[in-house]
């Protein structure tokens, strides 16, 4: 028998005999089928996740790096290991700006969080206001939808002018242009003299609920000494060399001894995502493993299916085998029909799993993303769980005595 | 010289017991006879018959059929030789019961590999030749006995074997029915065909041309048909009186 009559023939059989079934198909189809959309819903999501994350931390800038007196994240308690670090100082920051050839802007950043700005009738809470200059605008990528950004002459005349983000903009003038209105941060009045494009939010954090003085303006009224400087590079492509080069022009500006490690630490925001995949790696994990799981019962439920579907026609494969067919075309008949049930299943499951992910994305803020990678690895990740499953119960047919199986009541 | 038995044994281990199915068993048969094989249950003619039929192997001797020694066949040259050489009747007609009259009969003709448009053509004119072209579409249960047993026969001719093997074809059958079925069997003879029939009932013996009686896996006797069905019923006289004996 030639192997495609072979497939023909027991693809024809395979189906014949499903639909002789149809509850007992339909169930077992349910099975696999529910895996497969378990599967393909959970990994579409968290791809959904990370690409959204992905999106945020470019808008973030990714050429960027923040060096403080103390670590931005760390684990445990070690800050007493930070504790007699000096502070970064503005000629250290100069010295950065004029030395390095990879930083394209040197900005310093100081950061009073969770406060109240209030216009006239309106107040905007939880804001972060930042101390900054004219170049944190490109450091941080930020888009003007009114006016200016901040300048170093602000700066350096402590001027009382104020950057607001989108929302804060929106909560305090809702009807009005907020151009040249006044705002109180911590009783003192501002004037507004640029509003941000909207940012959207990172982690569920919004970007957009910010403001902007100047730094020497916010020296003035806050007495902060320990700012944060960032800078951005060129090319994001020499992260690691930037890093190694402005680690040194610090080292000798702050004259560490060679034989002492950093005095100060570098973050990137890379670092925020390695945080984040580790995080989200270990929930992809879980959910895969349950998902395979799941594909696994379905697995089963195919075996005992098959296993009493081999009982109930050992006179069907005695007559099959009496009348000349050979054991692997015996073999193929049963395999084929765990298979055709399982992919019926990944069908399914690959259809309602895509609708899940659908429904998540229309009722939430999370984008799944469908990958057609991900589809056709479920749909043959259930095929081959019906094959592996089916192979037991397939070689059992095939071992029958012909002539036991004839006898069979 | 179609079928050589040369001291066919066919030993069984039942527990610790071995049991002798077939014990020596030599027969010849030409190309065209009619031969039918008759004994009593645990006679070893339901053996021999799965032995002819290529459905089970000798323990020893050789098995000559239509020129090839099959007695140490792979199984699947044994699967090719069944669907090549042998078309089998059983008494409960073993059809499949999903499928329709026309698909059971095409059935060894796709195990031969033959295309849909072939085994079509060839199953319906099998139907025809047993009487059954109004029934091609019918499914077994929409059928009589005596109509599913034709389906089998047709089942069995449509590859043009060089043997029909019929395991008590009538067995299963009302007697007008089974009368039918035997007619069927004389055309099929007349017809150049070669027909074994497995049977207990003498009076079926009796209607063919030879006969070779078994008892406990041993051949006892062999000649016309009638004949060793008189010594049969003779047999069988005897056990029955000496069970009543006193």
């Amino acid at each position: 028998m030639k192997p495609s009559v072979e497939l023909y023939e027991g693809t024809r059989i395979a189906l014949s005999s499903l639909r002789a079934n149809p509850l007992r198909t339909i169930l077992t189809v349910a099975a696999v089928g529910i895996g497969v959309a378990t599967l393909l819903a959970i990994v579409s999501i968290i791809q959904g996740l990370n690409a959204s994350f992905a999106h945020q931390l470019e808008s973030l800038g990714t050429a960027t790096l923040n060096i403080s007196r103390t670590p931005q994240i760390s684990m445990g308690p070690t800050w007493w290991m930070y504790r007699n670090r000096k502070q970064l100082t503005v000629p250290q920051m100069q010295a950065i700006a004029a030395q390095s050839r990879y930083a394209a802007f040197v900005v310093p950043e100081l950061n009073e969080e969770s406060k109240d700005i209030t216009s006239r009738q309106q107040t905007a809470s939880g804001v972060d206001v930042t101390g900054t200059l004219g170049d944190f605008q490109r450091v941080g990528g930020y888009e003007m939808a009114k006016g200016r950004f901040i300048t170093d002459a602000d700066s350096d005349n402590e001027r009382f002018v104020i950057v607001l983000g989108s929302q804060v903009a929106e909560a305090l003038f809702p009807d009005r242009n907020p151009l040249a209105e006044s705002v109180r941060v911590d009783s003192r009045p501002y004037r507004v003299v640029g509003v941000l494009a909207p940012k959207g939010s990172l982690l569920g954090q919004s970007l957009d609920l910010v403001a902007f003085v100047p730094f020497k303006s916010f020296l003035g009224v806050y007495g902060k000494r320990d700012f944060q400087i960032d800078v951005a590079l060129h090319d994001p492509k020499d992260l690691d060399k930037a890093e190694d080069e402005i680690t040194g022009i610090l080292r000798r500006a702050r004259n560490v001894p060679p034989d002492k490690p950093d005095d100060f630490s570098v973050f990137r925001a890379e670092q925020l995502a390695d945080i984040y995949k580790g995080l989200t790696g270990a929930l992809y994990g879980v959910a895969v493993a349950v998902g395979i799981i799941t594909l696994i019962v379905g697995g089963i439920g195919i075996m005992n299916i098959m296993l009493v579907s081999v009982r109930e026609r050992t006179r069907e494969i005695g007559v099959r085998r009496a009348l000349g067919a050979r054991r692997r075309t015996i073999v193929v008949q049963f395999l084929l029909e765990a298979s055709t049930v399982s992919a019926l299943g990944g069908v399914l499951g690959t259809t309602v799993g895509l609708g899940l992910a659908k429904l998540v994305s229309a009722v939430s803020s999370v984008t799944a993303v469908v990958q057609p990678l991900t589809v056709v690895a479920g749909v043959g990740f259930a095929a081959l769980v019906g094959l592996v499953f089916g192979i037991w119960p397939a070689a059992r047919a095939a071992q029958l005595d012909p002539v036991e199986a004839l006898r069979h009541e | 010289m179609l079928i050589r038995l040369e001291d066919i044994r066919r030993y069984y281990t039942v527990g610790e017991e071995e049991v002798h199915a077939l014990d020596g068993v030599s027969i010849a048969i030409e190309k065209g006879e009619w031969t039918s094989i008759i004994g009593q249950s645990g006679s070893g003619k339901s053996t021999l018959m799965n032995v002819l039929g290529c459905l089970d192997t000798p323990t020893s001797g050789r098995y000559i059929l239509n020129g090839q020694d099959v007695s140490g066949m792979s199984d699947n040259a044994l699967a090719d030789i069944r669907n090549r050489e042998i078309g089998f009747i059983f008494q409960t007609f073993q059809l499949l019961p999903r499928e329709t009259a026309q698909a059971n009969v095409e059935l060894p003709l796709v195990y031969r590999g033959l295309r849909a448009r072939e085994r079509h053509e060839r199953a319906t004119a099998a139907l025809e030749k047993v009487g059954l072209a109004n029934r091609v579409h019918h499914r077994p249960n929409e059928l009589s006995g005596g109509q599913r047993q034709r389906v089998a026969i047709a089942r069995a001719l449509v590859t043009e074997p060089s043997l029909l093997l019929a395991d008590e074809p009538t067995g299963n059958l009302d007697s007008a029915t089974g009368e039918e079925i035997i007619r069927l069997f004389e055309q099929l003879h007349s017809a150049g065909h070669t027909l074994v029939l497995v049977t207990h009932e003498p009076a079926i013996a009796a209607r063919c041309p030879r006969a070779v009686r078994l008892m406990d896996g041993k051949v006892v006797s062999d000649g016309p048909g009638a004949q060793v069905a008189l010594e049969s019923r003779a047999e069988r006289a005897r056990a029955a009186a000496a069970a009543v004996a006193p």
